[in-house]
């Protein structure tokens, strides 16, 4: 009595509900009581297609790598891959930093299987590491000492040993850069204190680098030595987008003199 | 009763509700499709590459960064956090680009909002619509008792629900070959995963194929549109008017909706079908809105609803009176 | 099988503290049409409803060719057609596609009935169009087509003529009459038009604030309200003769009027001419609904 179309989607719907009824008791069977059964094994992993000439840029580090302070959140590494980009060199950029990453954390995450495969890959690495071992989230600023300032440095020139020898395992020509500590504090009370214990810092980070040929130690301190809050965020520690451009540019001009190599 | 379940399915062929429903899904579908493609475009452009691994890694640094900030979303972030680290750790990509992935993500975020809002057209007027169009009274005064009317119209919903949902898993599958290829149904897709508190447990983590993990999904989709379905059906013998019955769901499903965000502290409110219906989640493995739920439980909680209502509805369309 | 078709036995409706509906008892026959008849709120609709089971009496009971309908529901219906107000059908579906859905609700019913239906109420040409497109007319005949697809035993119509135009309802009139007298229906039908009700109906009940006021045959009960209504000259003389004769009911400057006995008014009109008054004009009146619920309720009016 029915027309044709009108019997044909009931029965159509009839299987569809068929279908579904069990898709749900597969769910529940499955999750519910539990199964073993492994359904397929892992596909190979098929190697990405190797860039060609494209330069492959990794950022570690804490906070300043993250582009904490910038307004528009690029940091130091954002503005070198658009002057990187606008000089015509193809880039791919990685930017693994993490805010309040303390030496020991870099060190932690450099054992990470993607981490290690993502570093293995880079031409480039950029590095900004220590910041938050010294000044301890502005804890250093009321109480320095000489005791626990030397402690802090054996400490950390320990983990960035690591860390190097760690990129180095997997990655034996990458050029790295690490990026020094400037002294956000210097017209504070105690700044005058501070800055030395700051240029001592990275001159032992810079003699611990130069056992290795392929790492350059870029200094930031004199960037902000003068007129330091023009070029620091309201947070009076994270530089802001003049800040890094500052920055940005150092290192720049430091690849494209590497870039040609790759 | 046959031929009852084939009147209820003419009518609903004769509004042509099948059609109008297919273009909802079509307009979303190209919508979605086509964000997506930007979004992938645009990550290309953000990291100069296409290689997975890459882009998840940095998903996760990007989580890392977010944890200091987080409140209260700290521990879902941790758990997306250490899920995404598995995946890496084992090689198996969470998005492999292709029509499989894309489906079980759109079934997957359109489970508790949109598929109801579709299967709310059919449910809402299968009887208030009767009555406000007088064909009520003609259906009333056949020689058929008032409960073989509501079972057949209540069939009808369900085959219609089950059609829906197909015609929402055939066209998702056609628009997204279109769109990204038909590539990706060897790739295994990670399951398993479950929450205790802010860990992870990953003992019963294996890998199923693409098919049977959508098969699965789909079937959940079902269920909680079979739920929402009978809620509305339930609110179209009681209300009058089909848009008071739309509007009451619409606001419960949407009060769902911020409730599951919100309803951590408040324990009694795993009890309310709302917040009930994020059954993909237990699959997918993030955390559940309140502690404690679990997947049997919300399927319990969601069961009991739908039978409550089915026993209103059958009280109270066989005893009412029809002026 | 009786011949008592319908029968209606204290059925009462309470809803809240009102009760709707008093006590109605009546019975119907075999190949009768029935007239219920009141103004609008008398409870026709309400009674109507209990009768095709939309609503459920509180007391009484009520039988369908002997079955309760409360009891055997749907055997009851098995033996009832029914238009309750109007001719409600899926206006999305077409003609056919509706009598199809009414059809597979009845068992037993084949192709061939539906198209003898469709036959009977003369809408062949229009069956494969949407109803939507219908005129209230062809709604009105595919709605009862839909009522006779079960050749019920009872027919109930509720204001079946409400929105014809005159042709449409001359047509409506004949073809009730043609139902109950060829076919044997017992047709149930529901107005507030008394000529209405006169045109068609064998029996009448009338019904006002939910009870039965009266029922009785259309002959009987028009003729006892009839009214003859005189012109006559001169005026004053006349009506002397005629207030001798019968009561004058009322009198305006130009006529009279008196009481109706058909056996009588021959004797009236000689009476009159032989006292040399002239009759310019005699005409019978039928009572108005309002004049006749203004007599039987003695003045509760009709609203």
């Amino acid at each position: 009595m029915h027309s044709k179309k009108v019997r044909w989607i009931t029965g159509f719907a009839a299987f569809t509900c068929l279908l579904w009824v069990f898709g749900l008791g597969w769910a529940v069977k499955d999750y519910l009581i539990g199964t073993t059964s492994t359904a397929t094994a892992p596909s190979v992993s098929e190697q990405p297609i190797a860039a060609v000439e494209q330069v492959k840029i990794v950022a570690l580090g804490d906070s300043l790598t993250r582009g904490t302070g910038d307004i528009e959140g690029k940091g130091y590494v954002g503005y070198i891959g658009d002057m990187l980009k606008q000089k015509g060199t193809d880039i791919s950029l990685i930017n693994l930093g993490i805010k309040g990453l303390t030496s020991p954390g870099l060190a932690e995450q450099m054992q990470e299987k993607e981490i290690g495969r993502q570093i293995g890959q880079a031409n480039v690495i950029l590095m900004t590491i220590g910041g938050n071992d010294l000044f301890l989230g502005g804890q250093t600023l009321s109480d320095v000492s000489e005791a626990s300032i030397t402690g802090l440095e054996d400490a950390f020139l320990i983990n960035l040993k690591a860390i190097m020898t760690s990129i180095r395992s997997v990655n034996k020509d990458a050029t790295v850069y690490l990026l020094g500590l400037y002294n956000p504090f210097s017209e504070f009370e105690n700044g005058a204190l501070l800055s030395e214990v700051v240029r001592g810092w990275n001159y032992k980070t810079a003699e611990q680098l130069a056992e290795d040929p392929g790492t350059v130690f870029v200094p930031t301190y004199d960037l902000f030595q003068k007129n330091v809050n023009d070029y620091l965020f309201t947070d009076h520690f994270h530089p802001n987008e003049k800040g890094y451009q500052l920055m940005a540019e150092r290192v720049a001009a430091l690849i494209t003199g590497v870039g040609g190599q790759s | 009763m046959v031929n009852l379940v084939q009147n209820e399915m003419t009518k609903l062929v004769g509004k042509r509700r099948f059609v109008i429903i297919s273009i909802i899904i079509i307009a979303l579908l190209s919508m979605f499709s086509y964000a997506q493609v930007k979004q992938a475009e645009s990550i290309k452009e953000r990291l100069g590459t296409v290689d997975w691994r890459t882009e998840l890694q940095q998903q996760i640094v990007d989580m890392q960064n977010r944890l200091s900030s987080a409140g209260q979303w700290r521990e879902q972030i941790q758990i997306q956090i250490k899920q995404s680290q598995y995946y890496l750790d084992h090689d198996v990509n969470p998005a492999e680009p292709g029509a499989p992935t894309f489906m079980r993500g759109f079934v997957q975020n359109s489970a508790e909002l949109f598929l109801p809002l579709l299967i709310m057209i059919i449910a809402v007027d299968l009887v208030s619509s009767e009555r406000s169009m007088g064909t009520i009274k003609l259906l009333l005064t056949r020689p058929v008792s008032r409960f073989r009317i509501l079972l057949s119209k209540y069939i009808a919903l369900i085959l219609s629900v089950s059609l829906v949902i197909f015609l929402f898993g055939i066209l998702s599958y056609i628009i997204s070959v279109i769109m990204f290829g038909n590539q990706g149904w060897s790739a295994p897709v990670l399951t398993g995963f479950s929450t205790q508190g802010d860990t992870l447990d990953i003992s019963a983590v294996r890998l199923v194929s693409q098919w049977q993990y959508i098969i699965q999904q789909f079937g959940l989709a079902w269920f909680i549109s079979i739920v929402v379905g009978t809620l509305s059906f339930m609110l179209s013998i009681l209300m009058r008017s089909s848009a008071a019955g739309m509007g009451t769901m619409l606001a419960c499903l949407i009060a769902g909706a911020i409730l599951s965000n919100m309803v951590s502290s408040w324990d009694s409110a795993k009890y309310l079908f709302m917040v009930n219906l994020g059954l993909m989640d237990y699959v997918s493995g993030s955390a559940p809105p309140i502690e404690g739920m679990t997947l049997g439980f919300s399927l319990a909680v969601l069961a009991a609803w739908m039978l409550g209502s089915l026993i209103v509805s059958f009280t109270v369309f066989t005893r009412k009176d029809v002026y | 099988m009786s011949d008592i078709t319908l029968s209606v036995q204290g059925l009462r409706k309470v809803i809240g503290k009102r009760t709707i509906i008093k006590d109605l008892s009546f019975e119907l026959k075999r190949g009768e049409v029935f007239g219920f008849l009141g103004p609008n709120g008398a409870g026709k609709t309400t009674t109507i409803r209990m009768l095709v089971g939309l609503i459920k009496p509180t007391s009484g009971t009520i039988q369908i060719c002997g079955l309760d309908i409360a009891k055997n529901f749907t055997r009851a219906m098995r033996h009832l057609g029914c238009i309750v107000e109007n001719p409600e059908l899926y206006p999305f579906l077409t003609g056919m596609e509706n009598l199809r859905h009414f059809a597979v609700m009845i068992s037993g019913i084949t192709q061939a009935r539906i198209d003898e239906v469709v036959q009977l109420v003369g809408m062949q040409e229009r069956m494969n169009d949407k109803v939507s497109t219908y005129s209230l007319g062809m709604r009105q005949r595919l709605g009862i087509a839909q009522a006779l697809l079960g050749k019920p035993d009872v027919l109930i119509l509720d204001e079946p003529t409400n929105g014809l135009d005159p042709s449409g309802i001359r047509e409506m009139r004949a073809f009730i009459r043609f139902l109950a007298e060829e076919e044997g229906l017992t047709v149930l039908v529901s107005s507030h038009l008394l000529h209405e009700i006169q045109l068609m109906c064998d029996r009448v009940a009338i019904i006002s604030k939910g009870e039965i006021i009266r029922v009785d045959s259309v002959q009987q009960l028009l003729s006892s309200e009839e009214r003859l209504v005189w012109r006559l000259l001169p005026h004053e003389l006349g009506r002397a003769v005629l207030s001798e004769q019968t009561t004058v009911l009322d009198e305006t400057e130009e006529t009279v009027t008196t009481t109706y006995a058909e056996l009588l008014v021959g004797e009236w009109n000689r009476k009159l001419v032989d006292a040399g008054v002239s009759v310019l004009e005699m005409n019978r009146k039928l009572p108005a609904l309002e004049d006749l619920f203004l007599e039987l309720t003695g003045g509760e009016s009709i609203g």
